[in-house]
Parts: structure tokens; C-alpha cells; sequence
């Protein structure tokens, strides 16, 4: 019978663009019209399931690749007797830690003229003394101007602490004869704080990042990833500290470095030198002999 | 008012002439009632005051203290109003702050200078009703002699000085009575502005404060800024003396210009004109010239400066030392500094009731030095602004705004509201400035800053004949006007330096106010003369 007809609401024949980041799939359908579709019953495969198959042969073969990598670097370093000498990979064993030069420009930014001025905000409570060791090397270095000051927010600070920096210079009335001004404060702080360019800068706080800082002015960082995280490790933590000083002469193997210094002054503000075992003593012993410390040892009566 | 009355008439002339005179007769009837009213309440008060008045002689207005008698009487003063005095009958002499009747009591509040204390008089066995009244109608701002017992109170009384003890009258006597209409409500006077604002009370401006500069001083905020002040002088001369300076008094009246001739006060000086001093400037070297090595002085500056900004005045307490030094101007800088550090100190340590009393209208950040003071050279200083995105060139003289900007970018770094600029171009200096030996486009010059603000201009002073009569050409200024100032190196000459600090800015920086007339007792601008 008849049937009322509907005109199509829509044509029959839509070109439908498929969005090609998808998956095709085979039509669950037998009586699948599409063309793609019938190429893939007939065993061919999709141009676009190629491509992808290659990426992921491309992904796996990277993956490997550092693998490997990883691998060979674990073994130079684990194994003495490896292929590559762990010794060499250090800046060089003939040269002392410190007369590799800076940049300081690259460090510092630009000069502009003036002094660049370091501001170091310290509670006279608890001096820093590895800032003060790290200041000293830091003369050794560059031209520095040092002062310190006493802020209005503490009443009185005993001389010995406003004499840390060693005598005033003699060229300190002309500012910018200075390669570096390094000016402590003695200030009512609750952390350590060190300020240099506040326009760029945030204030750096605590005494071991400011004298990473330092350290790094120093152009002594060591360029071995290995050896700086292990040099981090150290200064922030004190465990096995014997063990470590029975194993080489300096915590880091057979050179000074910053670790070092931290180490040092945190044992000797902690006061426990006499009943330290023997290692800690002897290299006690052998930082005082190399005559850095010399401004710290007033400052701990 | 007549223009309405016309109209009105005009209008409603013929529409309700009886309705106005219903009206009126409606006010009538009501006036009378008023004035019966008041008859009544008249007769009743009157009968109270002929009541026995048993209290007669314990209060009243004494007649004006014209020295008739020699009293033996210790007045206690307000401020020495403690626990330890409880029960304790003694006199106060002190002006009503507020006077507030309830009913059968009246609560007084007397106040000397920045000390106030709560007084209570009730009617009892000692006072009468019209003694209470007698007190509850005196002026404020009335001088009183009190005769009271101390007593003291378990609940603190928040709104008076002396918060443990209060007043129990005995006798009240007026010594000096106050109009009643005050030109400012004292407490409308420390009122912070932004309270005011808020919550719809009003707070005095400053030109009726120094109308009426006589009662605007009464206030504690006043008391204490000037207290304050004093202080800053005496530790100024305390501090100098003891380094071994020699205070000097300087001529006012001149016969030259000294700093530059646009801004000087004309004085008519029996047949010539005269000026009044800009700065002892000349005098003070003069004094240096004469073997006095080290010398400061403490007197007034006159400025013609037609500036009204809030930190100008055209008369103001000049502060100025000047030094004789072996081998660098720095000694003199040193020397500055450490005075200043020692005033900062002072009135850190000595004038901390003085300090919190200002802060409570005018609240600020305390005042952060260093000791040794910070100096920055002005290539620095140049540096540090650049950095901070200004443009500017490196021997241009610091715009007002750029001073701010340099004190607080100072401020961020090394925390410390007064510092050092030394090294100024040579171009933006006086011409008696000595030039800096190396580089001859600066000079041996500083200027000291609290708060971004400058507050002292110094330099080592040229102190050969030769070269300065060179500077003084070069600046084009007239040789035979300033012949006797350069008469006075010829005759061997001290290297010397020195500067001068206003004591009004001074004051101002430190507690952190914002005008400089609110530290100036009477101050002079050009627009004010008086009081």
C-alpha cells in the first residue's frame, strides 16, 4: 500500500571528512560501503596505521639508545677499571681548586659602572662562619671592598664580630676602584639573607645557598654533575662524616672545596672538636692548616 | 526670604486669608504653652538653688591670680598620678578635657600637656547637686585647681593616660576660664584621617590647625612632635660638643646674597637695604679660616623661595657644622654621619612614649639606619636607577622623583632609610665646591638622605683664593660682591668640608609625617606670616 513519503531530510551522499589522528577500524558490518574499508579486507594496510606503527618502532629505538647510555655511564662510574678514568673527569688534578678565573660579568651581570655590591643580613646570634672563611677566599681572588654594619634593629654587637671582615681597606674611601663589595649587616633576622640585584634578584636565604653563591664567584664549582651533586649532599647533610674522612683526605676525594669549608664550620660552631673521632680531627687539623679559617676562630670564644 | 514672603502673600492673598489666620492663631496658642512651660521649669530650678547650698565653699572661680597670696600647696602633676598614690588627698592644677553630667554625677577628664586622668564628683555628703552642675557646666580647656582623693579602679580606664587610678573631688576651683566656643575640638584634632573619613567625624585641616596654632599645639600628637624636636637639637649640641666643636652664632642681616641671588629677603638697613642670611655658609668657613677648626651653629635660615610644597619653608632652624680636616673630605663625612647616627640613636633609645604618640594618628614605618653609615657613590647610585628602568644621564642632578625612587630601591637592598650619595657631578654643585682631583667632571660632594628625601647638602669647599675666584667667574657670579668672602683665604687656609641639616625636615623624616609645618612650631610660607 502507499506510504505517505518523507523527503529527505538530509542528502544521501555527505562527504564526511574522517579526522585522520583517529584509529580506523574495520567495518563490523560486512556490507560496508566505504573504500577504505574494502581495501582492508582485502589484507592491504592503512596508509595512516603505517605511519604510526613507524613512529613507535622510531620511539622504542631512542628508548634503547639512552638505555645503553645510561647503562656505560653507570658502569665508568661504579667500576675503578672501566674504560674511562673517573680521575680525568675532574677539572684537571695538577690544578688547586681556585685559579681556574670567573666571569664575573657572566655571573654578576653586566657592569654597569659601578660597585657590585653582595649584602649579606646576618643575626650577630649566629654568625656564619663558612660565609666569613668563603669571604676571605674571596680577597684572595678579586678586589673586594668589605664593611660591616650594624642595623638599628639591634642594640649591640660585641667587637669581635665587628672586626670579621679583617681591617677596613686602606683605597676604601674610592668605591669604585672595587671589583666586588661584599657588605655584612648584623641584623635582627630570623634566617640568614643575602640580596644582590633586587631588581632581578630574588633575596637568597640560608647559609648553605648563599654560599653555593659564593662558592660559585669562585668559579671552583666542580663541572662534573656527579661530583657537584655530591658536593650538595655534603652540605646539607653530616652523616658518615667519619667514614668519609677515613676513606680520602677532603670529603670530596683529593681536593678542598666548598663542602669542605660548610662542614667544618658547622662541627666547629657545634664545639664537639675534642671529642670528635679521629678522622674528623685530623682534617680538622688540615683546614686550619691551610690558614682559611684564621677569621673564624675569634668569633667562636 | 522677602521674595518668598512676597509671593506667598501675593498668591494666596484671596484664596485662604481665614486659613492664615487660623494658623496664626495655632502659634500662638502654641508659644504660649512653650513660655508657660518655661516659666514653670524656671520657678522649679529656682527653688532648687535656694535649697541649702552646704558645699558653698568648696567650689567656684577664684578671682585672676594677680600673685595676692604665697600658697604652701604641692600640686601633684597628672602624669605623677599612680597606684602608689592611692588614697592620697592631693591638688592637680590641669585643663578640662571633657566634662560629661549623668544625673547625679559628672565625670571630668583632666588633662595636663600629653597625661590625662578620669576625675568623679557626685553629689553626696561632700558635694552638693549645684556644685555637680557647677562642674558639669565649666568650659573645656578650663584651667582648674582640684583637690581629690586618688583612688584606684580595678577595671582599667582605656581612654585616659593614667588608666589605674581616678579622681574622687573634693573642692574645684576655676584659675583660668575658657570661652566657650572653641575654633577646634581638640579631639577632632588627633583624630587620624582616615578614621574621620570613615566614620563620618570630623577631623580639623591643616590651615584651621595653624590659625590656630595655640590650641592645635595642646594636642598630645602636638606635645610630642615637638618634645621630640627638642631632643633632636639637645642630642645635635650633645653629640658635637663631645666630639669637640665649638658652638658659633652667625650674623643674620648680610650684605651679600651667599648661595645665589635670586632668593634672599630684602631688609631696609638705615639708608642702604640689607639680607637675610640663606645659610651661615660664609660665616662658618670664615670661623674655620680663624683657627677654629671645628664649629657648628644652631639658627634660623631664610629662604625666598616662593615653593609651597610640603617640605619648604621660607624660615626654618638651620642645623650647620663645619670641619677642619688632616687629608680627606671623608673624615668630615664620617664625622656627619656618626652625629646623625648618634641623634637616630637618641631618640631611638629616649623618645619611644614620644614616638608611639605619633604613630597613633600618624602611623609609619620606625626609622632603620646602619652604623657605620651606608655611603654610595653617585656612578652607583646612576647604576642602580638605570637598572631599574630610568633614563637618565650620568652627570645629571637627581630629579625629585628620582631621589625617592634611588631611597627606595636603597631601602630594598640593604634596609636603611638614611644613606650617602657621594661623588656629585661637578656641573649641578655650588661654585665653591672643590672638584674631584681624578675626574674633573665631578666633585667632591655629597648629599645625606632619610627616607628618600634630602636633608643635607655638603662638599669639601674650595679653600685657595686663586681657584675660587676661577669657579666664581666660571659661574659667572660678580667678584666684587663676594670680595671678603675670598679675602679670607689669602692669609693660609685650612682644607675643610661641612654641611647643614634643617631641623624641621629632620624631625618630619624621622617620625615619617608628611608636611613639614606639622614640625614647624609657627611655621612661614609664602602664603602664611602669622601666627
Amino acid at each position: 500500500m502507499p506510504m505517505y513519503k518523507v523527503k529527505p531530510v538530509s542528502p544521501a551522499d555527505i562527504k564526511i571528512d574522517l579526522p585522520t589522528c583517529m584509529y580506523k577500524l574495520p567495518n563490523i558490518h560486512a556490507q560496508g560501503m566505504n573504500c577504505g574499508e574494502h581495501a582492508l579486507q582485502n589484507g592491504e594496510v592503512d596508509p595512516a596505521l603505517k605511519a604510526l606503527e613507524e613512529r613507535q618502532d622510531e620511539v622504542l629505538r631512542r628508548l634503547y639508545e639512552l638505555k645503553a647510555t645510561v647503562d656505560g655511564l653507570a658502569k665508568t662510574v661504579t667500576t675503578p677499571d672501566a674504560d674511562l678514568d673517573a680521575s680525568t673527569l675532574s677539572r684537571g688534578p695538577a690544578e688547586s681548586v681556585f685559579r681556574a678565573t670567573a666571569d664575573l660579568d657572566s655571573l654578576l651581570g653586566k657592569d654597569l659602572g659601578a660597585l657590585r655590591d653582595i649584602v649579606i643580613n646576618a643575626n650577630p646570634a649566629h654568625p656564619p662562619l663558612s660565609l666569613l672563611v668563603l669571604h676571605a677566599l674571596l680577597c684572595q681572588r678579586y678586589q673586594v671592598l668589605s664593611s660591616v654594619h650594624v642595623h638599628s634593629s639591634v642594640s649591640a654587637v660585641p667587637p669581635p664580630l665587628l672586626s670579621c671582615l679583617g681591617p677596613r681597606h686602606i683605597d676604601s674611601y674610592a668605591r669604585q676602584r672595587f671589583q666586588l663589595g661584599f657588605t655584612l649587616i648584623w641584623k635582627d633576622v630570623s634566617k640568614l639573607q643575602m640580596k644582590f640585584n633586587t631588581q632581578s634578584m630574588y633575596p637568597i636565604e640560608g647559609e648553605a645557598n648563599v654560599a653555593r653563591f659564593l662558592f660559585r664567584l669562585l668559579s671552583a664549582e666542580p663541572q662534573d654533575p656527579v661530583l657537584a651533586t655530591q658536593m650538595d649532599c655534603w652540605i646539607d647533610t653530616l652523616r658518615s662524616l667519619n667514614s668519609a674522612l677515613g676513606r680520602s683526605p677532603w670529603l670530596l676525594g683529593q681536593e678542598f672545596s666548598l663542602a669542605d669549608i660548610v662542614c667544618a664550620c658547622c662541627v666547629l660552631r657545634a664545639g664537639q672538636t675534642t671529642s670528635a673521632p679521629a678522622n674528623v680531627q685530623r682534617w680538622l687539623q688540615s683546614c686550619q692548616n691551610l690558614g682559611h679559617f684564621d677569621c673564624v676562630y675569634p668569633l667562636l670564644q | 526670604m522677602t521674595k518668598d514672603n512676597v509671593q506667598g502673600a501675593g498668591e494666596e492673598e484671596q484664596q485662604a486669608q481665614s486659613k492664615k489666620a487660623l494658623k496664626k492663631q495655632q502659634k500662638e496658642a502654641e508659644k504660649a504653652a512653650k513660655k508657660a512651660e518655661k516659666q514653670a521649669k524656671l520657678a522649679a530650678e529656682q527653688q532648687e538653688a535656694d535649697e541649702d547650698d552646704f558645699a558653698k565653699d568648696r567650689y567656684g572661680i577664684c578671682p585672676m591670680v594677680q600673685s595676692q597670696q604665697k600658697l604652701d600647696r604641692a600640686l601633684v602633676r597628672v602624669q605623677d598620678l599612680t597606684p602608689e598614690k592611692a588614697e592620697q588627698q592631693i591638688w592637680v592644677r590641669a585643663r578640662i578635657h571633657t566634662s560629661r553630667a549623668k544625673g547625679k554625677q559628672c565625670f571630668l577628664v583632666l588633662r595636663h600637656q600629653q597625661f590625662t586622668v578620669q576625675a568623679l564628683l557626685a553629689v553626696g555628703d561632700r558635694a552638693s547637686k549645684q556644685m555637680v552642675k557647677f562642674a558639669a557646666n565649666l568650659t573645656k580647656e578650663s584651667i582648674i585647681d582640684v583637690e581629690a582623693v586618688v583612688k584606684k579602679v580595678e577595671q582599667k580606664i582605656e581612654s585616659c593616660s593614667q588608666q589605674d587610678v581616678e579622681l574622687h573631688v573634693e573642692r574645684i576651683f576655676v584659675i583660668s576660664q575658657s570661652e566657650a566656643r572653641l575654633p577646634l575640638q581638640l579631639e577632632d584634632a588627633v583624630r587620624p584621617e582616615g578614621e574621620g573619613d570613615e566614620e563620618g567625624r570630623a577631623t580639623v585641616n591643616q590651615d584651621t590647625r595653624l590659625d590656630n596654632r595655640v590650641i592645635d599645639l595642646r594636642t598630645t600628637t602636638s606635645q610630642a612632635i615637638f618634645r621630640l624636636q627638642s631632643g633632636v637639637c639637645q642630642l645635635f649640641r650633645d653629640t658635637l660638643i663631645n666630639k669637640g666643636f665649638v658652638e658659633i652664632q652667625t650674623p643674620k642681616i648680610i650684605s651679600a646674597a651667599s648661595e645665589g641671588g635670586a632668593n634672599v629677603f630684602t631688609v631696609s638697613y638705615f639708608k642702604t637695604s640689607a639680607y637675610l642670611a640663606q645659610s651661615p655658609q660664609l660665616y662658618k668657613q670664615m670661623c674655620i679660616c680663624a683657627d677654629f677648626d671645628k664649629v657648628f651653629c644652631v639658627g634660623p635660615v631664610f629662604r625666598a623661595e616662593d615653593s609651597n610644597t610640603h617640605r619648604h619653608l621660607t624660615e626654618f632652624v638651620g642645623l650647620d657644622i663645619e670641619m677642619a680636616f688632616n687629608y680627606h673630605y671623608h673624615e668630615v663625612i664620617d664625622s656627619i654621619t656618626d652625629t646623625m647616627v648618634q641623634i637616630f640613636k637618641g631618640l631611638r633609645d629616649r623618645f619611644q612614649t614620644e614616638i608611639q604618640m605619633v604613630n597613633k594618628q600618624y602611623p609609619s614605618e620606625p626609622f632603620k639606619f646602619l652604623e657605620p653609615t651606608l655611603r654610595l657613590e653617585y656612578k652607583e647610585a646612576v647604576a642602580m636607577l638605570k637598572a631599574a628602568g630610568v633614563e637618565m644621564g650620568d652627570e645629571e642632578d637627581l630629579s625629585t622623583p628620582n631621589e625617592k625612587l634611588l631611597g627606595r630601591l636603597v631601602k630594598d637592598k640593604y634596609d636603611t632609610d638614611f644613606y650617602v650619595l657621594d661623588k656629585y657631578p661637578l656641573a649641578v654643585r655650588p661654585f665653591y665646591t672643590m672638584p674631584d682631583p681624578n675626574n674633573p667632571k665631578y666633585s667632591n660632594s655629597y648629599d645625606m638622605f632619610m627616607r628618600g628625601e634630602e636633608i643635607l647638602s655638603g662638599a669639601q669647599r674650595v679653600h685657595d683664593a686663586q681657584l675660587l675666584t676661577e669657579r666664581a667667574m666660571h659661574h659667572g657670579i660678580d667678584l666684587e660682591k663676594i670680595k671678603a668672602y675670598i679675602d679670607s683665604f689669602r692669609y693660609g687656609a685650612p682644607p675643610h668640608a661641612g654641611g647643614g641639616i634643617g631641623l624641621e625636615r629632620v624631625t618630619m623624616l624621622y617620625l615619617g609625617l608628611h608636611n613639614v609645618r606639622q614640625t614647624s612650631m609657627f611655621p612661614r610660607d609664602p602664603k602664611r606670616l602669622t601666627p
